[in-house]
């Protein structure tokens, strides 16, 4: 599976959505797609899924365009926050229905996820909790198989325990069965750990796509004496400054080589590494700083 | 290796949702028609046929469903169905429908007739559609709420094969009109969706004229008139006009984005 995205955008109106994207995922990782709310996420996905057409640029999925693509369509699953409000089917009726239109579904699996997050199998799914409908986008995503799963905050409405459930099954069934998973989130410090490799996008634009853990060594917060770490942080890009007194916290985004950190501890400065969390925040909030 | 084709899957799912629509249709006037009898039966009073009533009332309900199946679309792209697919698949139905719903009518009426015929207090009302139609005073609101309640029609006693036909005609045009309206106000702002209902009861006024000059039925005073046709062009405009709304359809599904 190979998904390539070249300069694309989107435009709404007079409101660009996607502004120029370029990116290429190629293995079968799970990647994390992270963004404030309106960088153009779901537009980037909703594309990917043939739910809407690029305004310019273009989109291949195995090297053919996948708007009206029989074929590639099929392998594309996105599950999106859907609302069940009209849906008086039953849980098994609707993945049964699903299951007719997507080539590797597994019934027995998707059976086995009903049963787990305790679906009630008898009610309507407009009748269904937002946490149990978030729970049945969940497993028609995971069940469905498809060699391009996208998950748009579909787990939103889920509570804690079932976050986790999911996020069990996601790694468990990635191991079995490889394929393309992107999961777009705001809820970075609970998901970072299932990410490979993490894509950022801001107001539009493709801002950084990287291995997951390279992507964490680059940040690094430097704690000290405020002279000192003024000193040991002018040449890199500064993210977070926070200071107490004589003390100051410099969070940094930038590879720190090995003599770097030496001379730091020489001059009894603390590295301590940053979360993706803390990076994500930083990095969206510092464009938003830099255009005001 | 080529795949298999989807469309037919998307036809027989279709034609399973709707038809259970349709099916509930027919049931609840069913229900209507007992009524009516059991009325007659103390009155001592003419009941109509059961094809007669679903004739009347089949329009507006096929022109509801067509409406509806705009609403399909955004199910199957989202399981990975084409938009063309789609539209194939729901063309299929819609015709399938339109065959099923008169011969169903047809043979529960049989039915009925039958049942009547040996109640010896009721009688069957010899209803002559077609005349109301002349009974109307020809402004444009009246013409569009006759076109839609009273469509061309024949009797299945003079012709069954002829009332069948006719039936799925008219309600396939209901459909299809109702499902080129559902799909313009999906793709489009409320303005278009407007002009669409309006492009539609033209489409309709159109389809009475002509089909009542291939039937050879008595053709009213309308603001869209069409008598100076011979009627032997009727037929094939009366086709090229499905495949136009067809073709529209499909158009304004072709490429539309898929609302979230």
């Amino acid at each position: 599976m190979n998904v390539k995205v070249n300069s694309l955008s989107l435009t709404y109106g007079n409101h660009r959505a996607l502004k120029d994207v370029t990116f290429e995922l190629d293995s079968y990782k799970i990647y994390g797609l992270l963004g404030r709310n309106g960088a153009g996420k779901t537009s980037l996905l909703s594309i990917m899924a043939s739910f809407h057409e690029p305004t310019s640029g273009s989109i291949t999925i195995n090297g053919e365009v996948p708007f009206e693509n029989a074929s590639i369509m099929q392998q594309v699953a996105f599950m999106y926050n859907k609302d069940y409000k009209d849906e008086s089917d039953h849980a098994i009726n609707v993945l049964k229905g699903v299951a007719r239109y997507r080539p590797y579904f597994d019934m027995k699996y998707a059976e086995y996820l009903v049963k787990r997050f305790k679906l009630d199998k008898k009610k309507p799914i407009k009748q269904f909790s937002k946490g149990m409908q978030s729970a049945l986008n969940v497993i028609i995503g995971l069940a469905s198989r498809a060699p391009l799963t996208i998950f748009d905050e579909v787990y939103l409405g889920m509570d804690a325990p079932s976050r986790d459930m999911f996020y069990k099954e996601l790694l468990e069934d990635q191991q079995n069965h490889p394929r393309v998973i992107i999961l777009s989130t705001h809820l970075v410090s609970e998901m970072d750990y299932l990410f490979d490799e993490v894509i950022i996008i801001d107001e539009g634009n493709l801002m950084l796509q990287e291995e997951y853990d390279s992507l964490i060594s680059k940040g690094a917060k430097i704690t000290g004496n405020a002279e000192i770490v003024d000193d040991f942080v002018q040449s890199k890009q500064l993210l977070n400054v926070e200071q107490l007194g004589n003390t100051k916290a410099v969070t940094i985004y930038g590879e720190l080589s090995k003599t770097e950190r030496t001379i730091a501890v020489d001059k009894g400065l603390e590295i301590a590494p940053i979360s993706l969390h803390e990076l994500f925040v930083h990095l969206t909030k510092e464009v938003e700083d830099n255009e005001k | 290796m080529k795949s298999k084709a989807i469309y037919p899957k998307v036809a027989a799912d279709m034609l399973t949702v709707l038809g259970t629509w349709v099916l509930g249709f027919l049931g609840v006037m069913i229900l209507v028609q007992v009524g009516k009898t059991v009325v007659a039966f103390i009155n001592g009073s003419e009941v109509d046929t059961y094809f007669n009533a679903v004739f009347i009332a089949s329009n507006i309900a096929m022109f509801v469903i067509g409406i509806i199946s705009t609403y399909f679309l955004h199910h199957y792209v989202e399981n990975g169905v084409t938009r063309k697919d789609y539209f194939k698949g729901a063309l299929v139905a819609s015709i399938g429908l339109s065959i099923a719903l008169p011969i169903i009518a047809f043979l529960v009426s049989k039915l009925g007739e039958f049942i009547v015929m040996n109640i010896d207090k009721v009688a069957l009302n010899q209803a002559d559609i077609n005349s109301a139609v002349m009974e109307t005073d020809g402004n444009i609101v009246g013409n569009i709420v006759q076109a839609f309640i009273i469509a061309p029609h024949i009797d299945p006693s003079s012709n069954w094969l002829l009332a069948i036909t006719t039936l799925s005609l008219n309600i396939l045009f209901f459909f299809l009109v109702g499902w080129f309206i559902g799909a313009s106000f999906y793709r489009f702002h409320v303005v278009i969706g407007l002009g669409s209902i309006l492009v539609g009861i033209i489409i309709i006024t159109i389809k009475d004229s002509l089909l009542r000059l291939a039937l050879d039925l008595p053709l009213p005073d309308q603001y869209i008139s069409l008598d100076f046709l011979p009627s032997s062009a009727s037929i094939p405009i009366l086709l090229l006009l499905l495949g136009l709304l067809a073709w529209l359809i499909r158009s304004i599904t072709k490429r539309v984005s898929i609302k979230m």
